[in-house]
């Protein structure tokens, strides 16, 4: 055992604990390694918002570049982009809209198209079965599987008719895709969970206490 | 015998609590030995990597805060370590603002051990010249798109605030054409905006180091190659690892490098049988409560 001498492991370490104390039940110590985090992720986004971006990108510039045309241009986005702060002001929050429509406009214009391609057309070319994956038996299976699957769970979704006739097997096969997802999902989280738990204890029995490597 | 399985169903949880922190802790303190095998994603991720023309650089994303930081920083330091094994130029970005200490750490901790058995400067892994930090901006939209027409003009400064311009390694790394391909270590949906806004537009190689959360999520962009490979959670660094040491073996890098995805398997096997006994004895315990009942 080789306890560590570090203020900042004790620091974190003690934290940990806090946190961990919640399992017992709600407490003092819990709440105030909570609020704790969330001041000091705030504080260091704002620092680093303000360093990384507002300086380089708005304050130097605006100071030191000779365009007046420039200028203007970024101090009358820098404008647009301040009216988030109108909705405190309840007479004039309408004004909140306009940086709002043009960051929807812009998110949307730049992600959409792509997210089509990307999502869709090629995410359907994958269920296509090729005449490659049919030369062995593994890959075959696995893309007949994959086929099958996808038919039957949007089969599930499909609402506009009652399900019955072909569309009940089909539906039915949906929910033991939808399930053994599902059961992915679950297993997965539970494998995440706990890895979260194991990365804390190495900190507490590694870093702070000392008795593991 | 009813009695029995009426109070179990009704067991405080906190006991329960109490066995996972023991089943977690023991084998941390008394591991026994597992060698993960590592499963396709892992292999094609990793084979993509080492054959990688010399010419290309490896850009990794790092998109997660330190709440992550257990499952996904041994990613970051084999994916490092993989790199300067097989010298390759390396450039790192966050698009996460609290990821940007994580991946200092990392790059400073992967470059110490690579420099502790340096002989020659030419061997050395040098900030500059063999990796470069570029750091965090924002919006992500703007980055994705704007580092495939010239890097520096998204970060015009590195994280320690040298002139990216300024530093050798760009001269190598203009753009996406430079990267042979960039791996976004997550635990948020930013792959699927790589997919989206870098390779759709520019046709990168992307791979992908996500929380077990979000694997499942991402499985269908590893059979559609929309992802050239993926490491999924602790078990996916553990396997990364794994091939990493054997292949550095080969080129006498035997150095002994801490695993720490690999020293959690043990504990994550145990954690994951008394899981699994948890669910058994818990439906065994519901299903003749109701036998009973009825």
């Amino acid at each position: 055992m080789n306890i560590s001498t570090d203020p900042w492991v004790w620091i974190a370490a003690i934290l940990t604990l806090a946190i961990f104390s919640f399992l017992y039940r709600e407490n003092p110590f819990y709440r105030i390694a909570e609020h704790l985090y969330v001041g000091l992720g705030n504080g260091y986004a704002i620092t680093f918002y303000w360093h990384r971006i507002l300086v380089p990108s708005l304050i130097d510039p605006v100071g030191h570049n000779p365009s007046i045309v420039m200028k203007v241009w970024l101090i009358a986005i820098a404008i647009i982009g301040a009216l988030y702060f109108t909705r405190f002001i309840p007479r004039i929050s309408w004004l909140v809209r306009i940086p709002i429509a043009i960051a929807l406009g812009y998110y949307s214009g730049a992600t959409i198209p792509r997210a089509v391609d990307a999502e869709i057309i090629k995410q359907l070319r994958a269920t296509i079965i090729t005449r490659g994956q049919l030369a062995h038996w593994d890959a075959a299976l696995w893309a007949i599987i994959i086929l099958v699957g996808v038919i039957v769970t949007i089969s599930y979704f499909f609402f506009s008719a009652e399900r019955k006739g072909a569309l009940k097997p089909l539906s039915y096969a949906g929910i033991i895709f939808i399930m053994v997802g599902f059961g992915a999902s679950f297993g997965y989280t539970v494998m995440a969970r706990i890895s979260l738990f194991i990365g804390r204890l190495q900190f507490l029995l590694g870093d702070w206490l000392g008795i593991i490597k | 015998m009813m009695n029995f399985w009426t109070k179990l169903q009704a067991l405080d949880r906190r006991w329960i609590y109490l066995v996972v922190w023991l089943v977690v802790m023991v084998p941390l303190i008394f591991p026994f030995k597992i060698r993960p095998v590592a499963t396709p994603p892992v292999q094609s991720l990793f084979n993509y990597i080492d054959t990688m023309p010399e010419n290309k650089a490896l850009i990794i994303s790092i998109d997660y805060a330190p709440a992550s930081q257990a499952e996904l920083q041994p990613m970051l330091i084999a994916l490092l370590r993989h790199a300067f094994a097989v010298h390759r130029k390396v450039g790192v970005l966050s698009i996460e603002v609290q990821g940007l200490g994580i991946g200092e750490d990392a790059l400073r901790q992967v470059a110490a051990e690579f420099n502790s058995h340096a002989r020659t400067n030419a061997d050395s892994v040098l900030n500059g010249r063999d990796y470069v930090y570029w750091g965090w901006t924002t919006p992500y939209i703007t980055v994705m798109l704007g580092m495939g027409q010239r890097i520096a003009r998204v970060f015009p400064v590195d994280y320690y605030g040298q002139k990216t311009e300024s530093l050798p390694i760009m001269k190598h790394l203009k753009n996406y054409d430079d990267a042979g391909i960039l791996v976004s270590v997550a635990a948020s949906a930013y792959p699927l905006s790589w997919i989206n806004l870098a390779q759709t537009q520019f046709g990168i190689h992307l791979g992908c180091g996500c929380t077990a959360v979000s694997a499942a999520d991402y499985y269908p962009y590893v059979n559609s190659g929309q992802f050239s490979g993926m490491l999924s959670g602790m078990k996916g660094a553990a396997e990364y690892e794994e091939l990493l040491e054997r292949r550095m073996a080969q080129t006498g890098m035997d150095w002994g490098l801490r695993r720490k995805g690999t020293e959690a398997m043990s504990s994550q096997a145990a954690a994951h049988l008394a899981i699994i006994a948890f669910i058994i004895i818990g439906n065994i315990a519901f299903f003749i409560t109701r036998r009973r009942k009825s």
